[in-house]
């Protein structure tokens, strides 16, 4: 299970977060409670590893979910033990405990004014900022939420977690252009990360259905968008969902279109063979997924359970529409 | 395939070791030979001696070796992929059990997929919504297999 | 036989009782304190304030558009770069605008840079000391003794390194004097020390020589004496003249083109 621990569970199923908390006593038990980098006693214990102290954070944060509080105090002590109260990670994460175990909404505010303390006193202390706007959120307020978001990523403006929770808090308003915007911007530091490839697709392909204006444009973009991820990744289910869908409502739309739309700026849309011959593509594609997938094929078991069943449901749609 | 790879290897080792044996066995015959017969032997005379190795233990070290080498590389994992793209589907499609060594243990490197992270986003969690839906999830039965455990 | 005949040197077994094992455990030994004491006087490095963190990630930023220009539009990346290169000619990221145009100040009297300083002295100097005294003790106690003698044969080359206190024309060179032994010590014990304090201890000093060799670029970028204003306008520069060439441009013919069903 160590495997799960290293990293963040912020994505684990809540199966494996129940499980991994029903474990947090022994895991407690068993490792070492307190590591001096002085004591002498080191030259024969193991060396202590980095390691370790990553698993006690996620083991926090999956009792914290989990509703084990005793656990996660324990973790806390002791990784305040260890690296003392001041340090930045550990002010958040002590935060994020109160967070946890707070009762009503005044209780959140007393937090969120604690952490507004912490920042006056360190305006640099980024991960206490990252804290108080989580709980900005948290509380609803996502207005404030994005203004600080702003002010965070313009401080530190290679941070790409920040600009992709700027992107989702964007999404959430309806704000498309500026999610874009932010995405895009998280490209820019990490170009090759398919799943924000096909996340800009996503909001891309939410703008151009939403929005009257321009709609083919952002169209063509979400449909090359979630190409791309599929060039960057071989048989992105994400991917091809959303090829699948871009390219239906292409189809449908493209035929009225007028081909004077083409803007002036930007890449003209692709002509409907190239669409048709996408959509097959895709059509294919995800079949294929979803039989080996469900059929349990070595090899082809690592697609989520929701996704395969999505991408199943919309091929299923597809062909009754097409029997019609 | 790891039990041929390690029977070759095995078999290299077995033959290098009984070259070196053999050439140990036959140095150590032939200075006691030469010296108890002339114990004027000339340098010259050591060297050449020393130099004649007989061939058929030369031919064995050389197919030991070449034998070993066999057997190492039947018995290597089977490579990683060096595309971008088919590393990254290999992560999607097989998901951690891709990652798997012999034991049946994941990878210690394996992290699935590194840009989940600016998805998830560990900085900004939403703690008591996850408590939240974590709570939803036993309620609606999925945590009836823990709550006996526990 | 014209061999060599084989030297043989009868030893005191107290020899190396009383020198070879004491030389090693005294060099272990200091190695251990000499961690400690690095570890005990490293002084936590400095936390940077808000702007020089800005100003630094806004460099970044700039090398960031620049290297992966290519994974976004045109249209973005027009707007971006005339944002930059302006914010980057007008200085709006500088620490302090206002000193915008001043030379970079003098290392020597900028404290942040006496700090850095300092802490490589520190590191200099908890090197240098141990050594020296070790040396002197060693030279005063144990030089001139012959200890231990090799099992393989060496040439005449090594005899200046392994006989170093011994001045003896004819003794062959597997033979090994005790200054040499700390010598071999000083270069041997590496692994002992990466065995018993962990593999990135203080008391490796093969380490601390490759750090002063090639300091960090990194080092280099934000390091004191350097001008940020000069490396903005640089990147300024470097940004108004890169041709972008927009990725997603024929994506959907190459996928086409590269996907099997």
């Amino acid at each position: 299970m160590s495997s799960s621990l290293s990293h963040p569970p912020a994505h684990l199923p809540p199966a494996v977060a129940l499980q991994l908390s029903q474990q947090a006593p022994v895991t407690l038990r068993s490792t070492p409670s307190v590591i001096s980098s002085y004591s002498f006693t080191t030259l024969w214990s193991a060396a202590e590893t980095p390691e370790l102290w990553t698993e006690y954070e996620n083991l926090m944060l999956s009792c914290l979910r989990t509703g084990d509080e005793q656990s996660a105090g324990v973790c806390l002590e002791r990784l305040t033990e260890r690296f003392g109260a001041e340090n930045e990670r550990l002010m958040a994460l002590r935060g994020l405990f109160q967070e946890a175990i707070a009762k009503d909404d005044a209780t959140l505010k007393q937090v969120l004014e604690e952490y507004e303390t912490i920042l006056t006193k360190d305006p640099s202390n980024m991960p206490v900022s990252k804290r108080r706007i989580a709980l900005l959120k948290t509380l609803g307020k996502t207005t404030e939420a994005i203004t600080a978001l702003n002010e965070f990523v313009d401080s530190s403006p290679t941070d790409a977690e920040a600009w992709a929770e700027l992107a989702d808090l964007y999404v959430t308003q309806g704000m498309y252009p500026q999610a874009i915007f932010a995405l895009e911007e998280v490209l820019l530091i990490t170009p090759y990360a398919w799943n924000i490839h096909a996340r800009l697709g996503e909001v891309l392909f939410m703008a151009g259905s939403s929005g009257d204006t321009s709609t083919d444009k952002y169209l063509a973009e979400a449909l090359r968008r979630f190409c791309r991820s599929i060039e960057l990744c071989d048989d992105y289910l994400r991917g091809y969902y959303g090829l699948k869908l871009t390219t239906n409502k292409l189809l449908t739309s493209l035929p009225q279109a007028s081909r004077q739309s083409k803007s002036d700026s930007g890449l003209p849309i692709p002509d409907i063979k190239t669409v048709e011959r996408l959509n097959e593509t895709a059509t294919a594609k995800l079949s294929e997924i979803v039989r080996r997938s469900v059929s349990g094929e070595s090899g082809w078991e690592g697609y989520e359970n929701a996704e395969v069943i999505a991408a199943k449901a919309l091929l299923d749609s597809g062909a009754a529409k097409s029997i019609r | 395939m790891t039990w041929i790879s390690k029977s070759v290897t095995g078999l290299g080792l077995l033959l290098l070791t009984h070259a070196c044996y053999s050439a140990h066995e036959h140095s150590a015959l032939h200075s006691t030979s030469t010296a108890s017969l002339s114990s004027m032997a000339s340098h010259t005379a050591v060297a050449s001696t020393v130099a004649s190795l007989p061939i058929d233990i030369s031919i064995e070290t050389v197919v030991a070796v070449f034998v070993i080498c066999l057997g190492l590389v039947l018995g290597t994992p089977e490579l990683r992929p060096i595309q971008w793209r088919v590393w990254a589907g290999k992560i999607e499609r097989e998901g951690e059990k891709g990652f798997t060594n012999s034991d049946g243990n994941v990878d210690k490197d394996y992290v699935g997929n590194p840009f989940r992270m600016l998805e998830s986003r560990p900085g900004f969690i939403d703690i008591r919504k996850q408590r939240k839906e974590f709570a939803e999830w036993v309620r609606e039965g999925g945590g009836t297999a823990g709550a006996s455990k526990s | 036989m014209a061999q060599i005949p084989v030297q043989t040197i009868h030893r005191d077994p107290q020899l190396f009782y009383w020198i070879l094992i004491p030389i090693t455990v005294v060099m272990i030994l200091t190695g251990i304190l000499r961690h400690y004491a690095t570890v005990l006087m490293a002084t936590t490095p400095k936390k940077q304030e808000l702007p020089a963190i800005r100003e630094q990630r806004s460099l970044l930023r700039g090398i960031n558009l620049r290297t992966n220009a290519n994974a976004i539009s045109p249209v973005s990346f027009q707007a971006r770069k005339d944002y930059l290169v302006n914010a980057y000619e007008k200085g709006d990221f500088l620490k302090e605008p206002d000193k915008k145009g001043q030379a970079a100040p003098n290392p020597m009297t900028d404290p942040a840079a006496m700090e850095g300083m300092m802490g490589m002295m520190k590191g200099n100097m908890a090197m240098m000391i141990p050594q020296t005294l070790i040396m002197g003790w060693i030279n005063a106690f144990f030089s001139g003794f012959v200890m231990i003698k090799l099992p393989f044969p060496l040439t005449i080359k090594f005899k200046s390194m392994l006989q170093a206190g011994v001045a003896t024309r004819d003794m062959d060179p597997q033979w090994m004097s005790s200054i040499s032994w700390y010598v071999l010590c000083i270069f041997g014990l590496q692994s002992v020390f990466n065995y018993l304090l962990g593999s990135d201890n203080a008391a490796s000093q093969m380490a601390q020589q490759m750090g002063q060799m090639g300091p960090g670029a990194g080092a280099q970028m934000f390091g004191p004496g350097v001008d940020p204003d000069k490396q903005f306008q640089a990147e300024a520069e470097n940004l108004s003249v890169l041709a972008q060439e927009y990725t997603l441009v024929g994506v959907e013919e190459r996928l086409l083109e590269t996907v099997r069903v």
